[in-house]
């Protein structure tokens, strides 16, 4: 079985290390524009935050020995007739399936000034200081560009937006967030937790610029130097980060004749309903439950794809549903602010069935909370300002563990243990609370053994057992010692 | 016969030094016998805690409770025989050796050597696993061995031999931890299942470096409580996922020992790979713990190892990590984890398991382990068995393969493949093994069922031959610590009636099955033939005796000549791999066996109390011991009691996939709400065992305790229960 895979990002480079483990009988071609080993992508807000080292993104990939993978090779065309890739070396690469995963690339907003002058429109570089965060390249760019301080403009916020905002305002750069619309992270965010994120960015030294866009840069000698926006003003600026969205890379696919829409179509099979032996998953795929641009989802595709080719006595199956993976889990990775939402908040009106959701808005607190809970399952949540809660409610919507029927408790505790509370001082304790755990020892036991005669927490120990285990307790002994001393009469 | 008391050199004038029975930590005892003791149930012995570096004179409930089983009113002092009525009489000796003798023949004759099959415990001393190996393999010639240590310490000690080329539990003399800056506990309640040990934290609690991973706010994780350190309180089976996203950000933010590494290590580049898909913030979703804290810990661990200057930093495992059905992968983390921090080696840092069972160190290495031989030696390895077939006087050749492990052994029993005939010593699987019906099911189907016990356990009950065997006071011999020092136990009474030692029956079974030397009932001549047994073994004890421990006191292993002081740290000199150094191996997060579904929408995890060991057929059979825990209960979360309806102290039924049971709800805020703890000390309608499931690591054998989807539901009302807890009828496959 050849099997070529075009994209050796996050998700190509799983599955052709996969595919080389279940089945050592497949001859695996891989073709990745990128000039680098994979790397985890995801990690690129937090190298240009300073958090990670962008030495130590590398994923995990398919051996030279199980695979032919040519780096900084793009794919050009596919025949699918004769079932060929042909890439931009001339070289054509048979295949018997062939597994598109070519991502997405950043979106580049039509702003007057962006690109360097001469040659086409969608060609033409940007120009010195502006630049997108969607590679390893980009990142490193950006460091370049600003390396602790300097003037920034970060045009859009959205999720990424948000992180590199934070990321770079973090490492001591004058950030200003500039969005097109009023709502922050408007596809996840409503007015109150938005304006909660507004406040925590704020505090955070980023100056937020809503309901405004960037009309034009001015590069003189192609290096930025200032952005202007829609409201009339115009900021000085070392750096712009184009945070724009992503458009999923389709072009071969479509050069292909295959259907896109968004992204390559594919159903439930992950196969192009076109053409069974040709599949597309991660970021430029578009499957029946639709896309959400996050890597879990593409892992997951990559490891059903894996499973359904699994070699087996009988033929290839049909890979299985798709499993939660907490799909629409979306984590923002922002220094200082933790911010999640997962799910889709609906707020129907009173019914004894509905879904149940109950908000907390704390805007001086810079604490934001909604939950929704449905027939004992968390099914939404929005979390801003408030750690454990976005942990905890994190993993009970992703192992859709049973919540509170009222979802005011959700709010009111965090879900996970707490260790246990200081143990109460002696004075506090009744006379058959256990003050000794590890012997079972009362504290009317130890008070006995003081009042016959115990001087010391070695002593209490002899006669009673209690502080011979872990320890703890001989500062309560302690204390009951003392205690006595204070009441008995000073000696004349 | 065992040496008298007055022999032995450990016998102080005021009484008999030895060490408590039950955990790993081994406290150290005087045990005093009392005049008129005996009489309408008066302790025979008083126990004191006696000052040694692994308890400093502590003990705890326990142990000061040991002496109480020795008078056990249902204490076994005569063995005892199955008649053709189904009902267990006393016999004589001679009786119950020859009808042994007579039964073990036909199943050979009928079905070969591996007819017959051998199931020990991790309480047996050296001396007796020693024994017990070398009868299995020597005089039944079976390759059927293994141990319910398998379900302690079997992940640990497989991921540390992978990874360091050594499992000796702890590398390092217990008081070493006092001068920590962080010390990183994983999945281990040792504030109440050996609560002496907390006194080796008190420093490291005192720079707030203490951190505890447990989906329970346990006793231990209340130790971090003011300002002592960190509690992370993970979903159950995940926490590979923290150890990962630890090892993530490590690697990220470069907090590494490059020199370590490059010196001593390899494997770093397949390690990097698989940490860099488990950032924080996914592994926050995954495991519940805010990406935050995951940050902050790994930078504390950071901080506190020596190449950045701090003053050590030690990572531990427990079996809150281990019992997963990715142990080992789980301690392998860990490892790299200390690995990539340059703790491994090193005085004063380092990683270890904390041993559960008093002996599961000891025993695995002189032989109740499937696939070894005396001194951690290998049963495949040609070498390795011509040595040891050398000191046994018999033909490498005729030494058999290695075995299964414990789990899959138990399922074998009584099918037409398996052993028809088994003998249980030190082990009540009854209770202990996963998935305790089907356990129930197998040893019914058995032809033989031989149990050697002191007191009549769930699994001594279904025997068809009984033996009564000494107890810890009652005997000599050696045990290993969970630091790997060999510590002396020794006799301060006579056994009462017709209890002998399991080296005594051994000698006589041998005698009879046509051995009539090598096995001395004497626990020093075993001692000495097992030191040259492991001799240029692993666990080298080549350089100990009785008398030399008598003499310079307690020693960690290796000790490989007789002038050699013993080797409190291990691992200083590089590692016993081929090219000497620490392999950094890559791990993966596997979701459980048995993952949450929508009818069981909860994890289940089984556990210790302070106040019982084990199955508890010893701690039991104390009266204050059980006064304070008489029967299992079901801890959960305030929360998940309202959803369910119930308050504490109500019945609620248990379902898992294996089966189903009734306990009272103990309702505490000290558990993640979608979680519930059983301990597993209870035999019948109340064994935790009858949930868990027998799936198991790959790797190790090590069953999956402590994660079992499940459901919960409230009882008010009885229920019938299926019939799963009766004791079935023995049928002749
Ligand atoms: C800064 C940043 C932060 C992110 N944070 C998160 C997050 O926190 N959580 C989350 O879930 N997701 C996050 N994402 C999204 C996540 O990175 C993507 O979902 C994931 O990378 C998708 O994997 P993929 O393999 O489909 O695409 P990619 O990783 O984009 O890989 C596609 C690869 O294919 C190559 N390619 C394209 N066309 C061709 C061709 N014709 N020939 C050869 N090669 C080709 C590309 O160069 C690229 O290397 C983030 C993304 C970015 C950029
Ligand atoms: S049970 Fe363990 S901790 Fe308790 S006294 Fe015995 S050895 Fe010590």
């Amino acid at each position: 079985m050849r099997i070529v895979v075009i994209g050796h990002g996050m998700v190509g480079s799983r599955v052709a290390a996969d595919l080389a483990a279940a089945d050592p009988g497949a001859r695996l071609t891989v073709l990745g524009q990128e000039d680098h080993d994979p790397y985890n992508r995801v990690q690129l807000s937090s190298v240009v935050a300073g958090k990670a080292d962008p030495a130590a993104l590398a994923l995990e990939q398919v051996g030279p020995e199980r695979a032919r993978v040519l780096r900084g090779v793009r794919a050009v065309r596919i025949d699918r007739a004769s079932h060929l890739v042909h890439d931009e070396l001339g070289e054509a690469h048979p295949y018997d399936r062939l597994v598109l995963a070519t991502g997405s690339a950043a979106r580049i907003p039509d702003v007057p000034g962006l690109r360097a002058p001469g040659g086409a429109a969608e060609e033409s570089p940007l120009v010195d200081g502006v630049s997108p965060l969607k590679d390893l390249d980009d990142a490193e760019r950006i460091l370049r560009r600003c390396d602790g301080g300097g003037e920034v403009v970060v045009l859009g916020a959205g999720v990424l937006g948000i992180e590199v905002a934070t990321g770079l305002a973090g490492r001591g750069a004058r950030v200003t967030l500039v969005h097109h619309r009023e709502r922050l992270m408007e596809r996840q965010l409503d007015r109150d937790a938005s304006e909660i994120v507004h406040g925590a960015l704020e505090t955070l030294g980023i100056t937020v610029v809503t309901s405004a866009s960037a009309t034009g840069v001015d590069a003189p000698e192609g290096r930025l130097e200032t952005v202007h926006l829609s409201d009339g003003s115009a900021r000085p600026a070392d750096l712009l980060v184009l945070c724009t969205g992503t458009v999923p890379q389709t072009a071969l696919a479509e050069a292909a004749g295959l259907e896109c829409g968004a992204g390559v179509l594919v159903g439930e099979d992950l196969a192009c309903p076109g053409d069974p032996d040709v599949f597309a998953i991660g970021d430029c795929a578009q499957p029946p439950e639709g896309a959400s641009g996050l890597v879990a989802q593409g892992w997951e595709q990559a490891r059903r794809l894996v499973e359904s080719w699994r070699p087996r006595e009988e033929e290839s199956r049909a890979p299985g549903p798709p499993r939660g993976t907490g799909g629409d889990l979306v984590r923002v990775k922002a220094v200082g602010l933790a911010l999640v939402t997962m799910g889709r908040i609906e707020r129907p009106g009173p019914g004894l069935h509905a879904p149940r959701s109950v908000r907390l808005a704390d805007p001086s607190g810079g604490r934001f909370t909604e939950v929704v809970v449905h027939e004992g399952r968390l099914v939404a949540a929005t979390i801003v300002g408030d750690e454990d809660a976005a942990a905890e409610l994190s993993a009970a919507f992703t192992l859709r563990t049973p919540v509170p029927r009222d979802p005011v408790h959700l709010l009111a505790r965090p879900l996970a243990a707490r260790a246990a509370a200081p143990a109460a001082s002696a004075a506090d304790m009744a006379e058959d609370d256990v003050l000794c755990q590890c012997n079972g020892v009362t504290k009317g036991t130890v008070c006995a053994a003081v009042a016959g005669g115990c001087g010391s927490t070695a002593e209490v120990s002899r006669a009673t057992r209690a502080g011979t285990g872990c320890g703890t307790c001989r500062s309560r002994i302690q204390e009951l010692l003392d205690a006595s001393r204070d009441r008995e009469p000073a000696p004349v | 016969m065992p040496s008298t008391p007055s022999a032995s050199a450990g016998t102080a004038p005021s009484g008999t030094a030895t060490h408590c029975p039950y955990c790993a930590l081994q406290c150290a005892q005087t045990l005093t016998p009392v005049a008129g003791g005996g009489a309408d149930g008066a302790p025979v012995l008083t126990v004191e805690g006696r000052d040694f570096p692994t308890n400093q004179g502590g003990l705890c409930r326990k142990g000061w409770t040991s002496a109480e089983v020795l008078t056990a009113p249902d204490r076994l002092t005569a063995p005892q025989l199955r008649g053709a009525d189904g009902v267990l009489r006393e016999v004589s000796w001679d009786a119950a050796l020859d009808h042994v003798e007579a039964r073990l023949r036909e199943q050979r004759e009928r079905r070969g050597a591996d007819a017959v099959a051998v199931f020990g415990g991790g309480g047996l001393t050296n001396e007796k696993a020693y024994a017990l190996g070398k009868f299995t393999r020597v005089v039944l010639g079976s390759r059927l061995i293994d141990y319910n240590g398998r379900f302690c310490m079997s992940a640990a000690a497989t991921a540390s031999n992978r990874s360091l080329g050594l499992d000796r539990g702890l590398p390092f003399p217990l008081p070493d931890l006092a001068g920590a800056d962080c010390v990183l506990l994983l999945g281990s309640n040792l504030a109440a299942t050996m609560p002496p040990f907390v006194q080796h934290l008190e420093g490291v609690r005192s720079r707030g470096g203490l951190v505890v991973t447990d989906p329970r706010g346990s006793a231990t994780a209340a130790l971090t409580a003011e300002g002592a350190g960190v509690h992370l309180a993970p979903v159950p089976g995940t926490d590979l996922v923290v150890l990962l996203a630890l090892l993530h950000v490590v690697l990220a933010e470069d907090l590494v020992d490059h020199e370590y590494l490059a010196a001593r290590t390899t494997g770093l580049e397949a390690l990097r790979a698989s940490a860099a898909a488990w950032w924080p913030e996914r592994a926050e979703a995954v495991c519940g713990v805010p990406a935050r804290r995951l940050r902050q810990v790994a930078r504390m661990l950071a901080d506190a190892s020596p190449s950045r200057g701090g003053r050590g930093a030690y990572v531990l495992t427990g079996r809150g990590v281990e019992q997963s059905t990715q142990g080992t992968a789980t301690v392998t983390a860990a490892i790299d984890l200390a690995l990539l921090l340059g703790l491994v080696g090193r005085r004063g840092s380092g990683y270890g398991p904390l041993t559960g069972q008093g002996n599961g160190q000891g025993g695995r290495e002189h032989g109740l382990k499937a696939d070894q031989l005396p001194g951690y030696r290998k049963i495949t390895d040609p070498e390795d068995r011509a040595h040891v077939a050398a000191v046994w006087g018999v033909d490498p050749e005729s030494l058999p393969g290695p075995g299964v492990p414990a789990v899959e052994l138990l399922g074998m029993l009584g099918r037409p493949v398996g052993p028809s005939a088994l003998i249980v010593c030190g082990a009540n699987p009854v209770v202990s093994a996963p998935d305790v019906s089907r356990v129930r099911e197998r040893l019914a189907a058995l032809d033989l069922l031989v149990v050697m016990d002191t007191v009549p356990s769930e699994t001594a009950l279904l025997a068809d031959v009984l033996l009564p065997v000494t107890q810890w006071a009652e005997e000599e011999g050696t045990m290993t610590n969970l630091e790997g020092r060999v510590i002396r136990r020794r006799r301060a009474r006579e056994a009462p009636g017709g209890a002998r030692s399991e080296l005594w029956i051994l000698r006589e079974l041998a005698a009879r099955l046509g051995v009539p030397t090598g096995f001395p009932a004497e626990a020093s001549a075993v001692f000495d033939e097992l030191a040259r047994a492991s001799a240029g073994g692993r666990a080298d004890y080549s350089g100990l005796s009785h008398e030399r421990l008598d003499r310079e006191g307690s020693m960690h292993w290796p000790v490989p000549g007789p002038d050699h002081p013993g080797t409190p740290h291990a691992l200083l000199d590089g590692f016993p791999t081929a090219d000497g150094r620490a392999r950094l191996l890559p791990v993966t997060h596997e979701d459980p066996a048995d993952p949450l579904r929508a009818d069981a929408p909860l994890h289940l995890v089984t556990g210790r109390l302070l106040e019982q060991y084990q199955s508890g057929a010893q701690t039991r059979r104390v009266p204050s011991l059980l006064a304070a825990r008489p029967a299992a209960f079901a801890q959960m979360h305030p929360l998940l009691a309202d959803l369910l309806g119930i308050e504490d102290g109500e019945e609620v039924l248990l379902r898992t996939r294996s089966g189903e049971l009734r306990v009272p709800a103990e309702v505490t805020e000290e558990i993640r709400p979608d979680t519930v703890f059983m301990p597993f000390h209870y035999p019948g309608e109340g064994s935790a065992n009858l949930l868990t499931g027998s799936a198991t690591d790959p790797l190790s054998g090590m069953p999956g305790f402590k994660v079992t989807a499940l459901e919960v539901l409230p009882a008010p009302r009885p229920v019938p229960v299926p019939d799963v807890v009766t004791v079935q009828q023995r049928s002749i496959v």
